[in-house]
């Protein structure tokens, strides 16, 4: 492990994985270039370097990307890629306080935090941490989207009603397609374009960047910018003292992000969601989370970045990408002949961790290319309205065509944004249905291949039984239960004055 | 190597000036100033390190830039139905799997027949296998039977939607047991540690699969009646008849010159040592087809699955 170090620590990795990380910020920043699609991208330029170099640039860039989705996320209220949705939910508010260097600051040095908690787990704990991830089969899948969605109770504003029932139009849209399970058309109004689905990422730029782009038009005469933009001296030091002096809060962010990130087909927008409403639940003062609390955004970035560098575990260990950009490193290393999984942990484990101890550096390059960036990046807020909507509206565009390279996902943002738009007066908020078009995708297909399952077994052993899930089921009820008696609670207190 | 993206005004930007520099000169009978390779599966998977490992002896032979453009979603049909509408001139075509494109055409409304298509060639296919997860009960194929008669409908088995169904149904029938099928979108990735954590007693996937996890799931039964070298001494079963196949293809109309044009050139791409190489050892079989052959080919696939 001391000789990876040393390859990774080499000029010409520190090099290739520094470029990564600047593409990452490129890419993170840009709604609709996702990770994946910049990973992607990227892979044909890796050919040309040897292979650690390659994949330490590729990680750079994916790590990176999970720090700067936060930006316009912040910034503008629209995530740039969807693991960053929840850190909108106090990122925002943040920067209309005119508190946008702290947002910024705080996402950067705890997505630098998050990196390096993962890649430590990726360098130490590898193998027991897979493990677990094996225990997650569809039944546990579905409980933990179950338990996901829970967090509904802390988004959903004055009503639950309306919090489940944005939550449902996410789910309900995030079917529309052939189903993954029976190749079923579902809700496709004999349209061939949506037989391949809706875009989580064209759906999530929908029901954030629009409806702002609108309400922005329509309070031009009103208001100027975004948000004051108020440099603060000695906020950098501020923020880090801040994030360090909660060491339990960062502990906690950091396991969830490892262990939701390892888990094949959860990933990076899950982990962060769960942060989130956790942090929320074991804090003394919920007042201020979701109206601009530096914790919700700490939460959301540390738990994110963590996911990316676990996500590579399940492919180092079992040789299965635990998210989509795993899933491209994954195919740039079978293109030079090598076997991510068993065969090359056993053939080249200097590579592997090579790789891990990359992406740990690549934690504090994200940290100090953040902090560089931040003072320029934060001036987008400086930008007057009637230049900054069309920006986003353009860029909003752009992100949802590139997704797929399909003018139909534009038309589809469209219609969704102007859909959240118009409902939005009604006391519908856009965190939930963004909550129902990520956790739909994982909620859906694991109860229909559990139900399948359950043919073979029975309904009672396949979904209530079992460590994980029984653990995933009583958490759901005690975070149901808890939102229940606080509601009752606060609505007593009101009745009573 | 050039790989531009539609939006180029923004990324060519990011990613360098560089895959701006290739574009070469065309051959006189390749018509295209460029080529657009359409994948239909999501980045990293099976059919994009295809196109990947393709892409470098295609630009050669054809003499011009091949840019990779992904339209991912409903197993494939988003794609074929774009190949479907694209201009049949030959700067655009797609990866195409056997059975995929004819199981997705039978849905509802999604505006192309598999016969449509204009098929440029097959470069390789893997054979049907059944995988147990290592620390399975059931080691050989005879203990997985037995398991089954003794409890019918007990075991379940994991396979790919819907052409993976057609095709563990077919198995059972030929084997003579009931199992539960366990339908799984979105990639044989999913599938693999299911099999692993024993969530599922079996999978149905292809051979290249079985090779790739040998280190965490073991093959018990190949389909077809040739052992595949890379999983040594796992018994066949001729009967059954389940065989993925890879190729490319054009847009239905596509003229007839210009199909043996990419033909040719997908036929030097893949037979590159480097490319045969890595399939061989990833538990594939090579093809070298004419357009005669592949359309030979397509239309006794289409027919196997007319029902």
């Amino acid at each position: 492990m001391f000789e990876a170090l040393l390859m990774a620590i080499s000029p010409t990795y520190l090099m290739y994985m520094t470029i990564g990380v600047l593409l990452g910020l490129v890419v993170g920043t840009l709604p609709g270039l996702t990770a994946t699609m910049g990973t992607a991208l990227l892979v044909p330029f890796t050919f040309g370097l040897p292979t650690g170099e390659g994949i330490a640039m590729l990680g750079g860039l994916y790590v990176c990307a999970m720090f700067s989705d936060a930006i316009p996320a912040c910034l503008v209220n629209t995530p740039g890629t969807p693991a960053a949705m929840a850190t909108g939910f106090d990122g925002h508010p943040m920067v209309k306080q005119g508190r946008g260097q702290e947002a910024i600051v705080a996402a950067c040095f705890s997505s630098a935090l998050g990196t390096i908690f993962g890649a430590a787990c990726y360098l130490l704990l590898a193998w027991p941490m897979v493990s677990v991830a094996l225990k997650f089969g569809p039944p546990q899948f579905f409980w933990l989207g179950v338990f996901a969605l829970t967090i509904i109770g802390s988004l959903a504003g004055k009503s639950i009603l309306k919090g489940l029932a944005g939550a449902a139009i996410g789910i309900i849209i995030s079917c529309i397609g052939i189903s993954h399970a029976a190749e079923v058309n579902r809700f496709t109004l004999n349209i061939p374009e949506l037989r391949g689905g809706v875009s989580l990422v064209a759906a999530l730029i929908g029901v954030f960047a629009v409806p702002q782009v609108l309400s922005m038009i329509l309070n031009l005469r009103k208001e100027e910018y975004v948000a004051e933009y108020k440099p603060e001296k000695g906020v950098i030091l501020k923020t880090i003292i801040k994030v360090v002096s909660a060491p339990i809060h960062f502990l906690r962010s950091g396991v969830i992000g490892a262990f939701i990130g390892i888990l094949p087909g959860a990933g990076s927008p899950i982990a962060a969601i769960v942060s989130y409403n956790e942090a929320l639940r074991w804090s003394k003062d919920k007042s201020q989370y979701g109206k601009g609390d530096v914790r919700g955004v700490t939460a959301s970035e540390i738990a994110n970045n963590a996911a990316a560098p676990a996500a590579m575990i399940p492919l180092v260990t079992l040789g299965v990408p635990g998210s989509a950009p795993a899933a491209v490193i994954a195919g740039a290393l079978m293109l030079r002949g090598l076997n991510p999984g068993p065969e090359l942990f056993g053939t080249n484990a200097t590579l592997v961790y090579s790789f891990g101890w990359s992406l740990l550096i690549a934690g504090i390059v994200v940290f100090f290319i953040g902090m560089l960036a931040t003072p320029i990046l934060v001036r987008i807020i400086k930008i007057p309205l009637r230049l900054l909507a069309p920006l986003i509206m353009f860029l909003a565009i752009i992100g949802a065509y590139a997704i797929r390279n399909n003018v139909f996902d534009v038309y589809l943002m469209l219609i969704i944004g102007l859909f959240v738009f118009l409902i939005r007066p009604l006391g519908f908020h856009p965190g939930p249905i963004g909550l129902g078009f990520i956790l739909g995708p994982i909620i859906e297909p694991s109860l229909v291949q559990a139900l399948y399952i359950s043919h073979a077994v029975g309904v009672q052993r396949v979904f209530f039984s079992g460590s994980v899930s029984i653990i995933l089921i009583s958490l759901s009820v005690i975070s149901v239960s808890a939102v229940a008696i606080s509601r009752y609670r606060s609505r007593k207190k009101e009745n009573a004055s | 190597m050039k790989f531009s993206y539609l939006i180029k005004g923004v990324v060519a930007s990011v990613f360098g000036a560089a895959m701006l520099l290739t574009g070469g000169t065309a051959q006189a009978d390749y018509p295209c100033k460029e080529a657009t390779f359409i994948v239909p599966y999501s980045p990293g998977g099976g059919s994009d390190q295809m196109a990947r490992r393709l892409v470098p002896g295609l630009e050669e032979a054809l003499g011009v830039g091949v840019n990779i453009v992904y339209k991912t979603g409903g197993g494939g049909a988003v794609g074929f139905s774009e190949l479907h509408r694209s201009a049949p001139d030959g700067c655009t075509f797609s990866n195409t799997v056997v059975p995929n494109v004819i199981i997705s055409s039978k849905g509802e409304g999604v505006g192309y027949k598999p016969g449509d298509f204009a098929y440029i060639g097959m470069t390789e296919s893997s054979a049907g296998t059944l995988m147990v997860p290592k620390d399975s009960k059931y080691k050989t194929i005879e203990d997985f039977i037995a398991a089954a008669n003794e409890n019918p409908g007990m075991l379940t088995v994991a396979g790919t939607g819907g052409s993976g169904l057609s095709r563990w149904t077919q198995l059972e029938s030929v084997l003579g047991i009931e199992t539960t099928y366990v339908p799984v979108g979105g990639g044989v990735g999913k599938m693999i540690p299911m099999l692993a954590g024993s969530h599922v007693d079996g999978a149905a996937t292809g051979a290249n699969h079985a090779t790739k996890h040998k280190g965490i799931v073991d093959a018990i039964l190949v389909a077809g009646a040739n052992e595949v070298p890379t999983l040594p001494g796992v018994p066949n079963e001729p009967d059954w008849n389940y065989v993925i196949t890879w190729g490319l293809m054009a847009p239905p109309g596509t003229p007839s010159d210009i199909v043996e044009t990419l033909n040719a050139a997908l036929r030097s791409a893949a037979s590159d040592p480097a490319v045969q190489d890595a399939l061989t050892k990833g538990g594939y079989v090579t093809h070298d087809m004419t357009v005669a052959e592949v359309n030979a080919f397509m239309d006794a696939e289409i027919a196997k699955y007319a029902d």
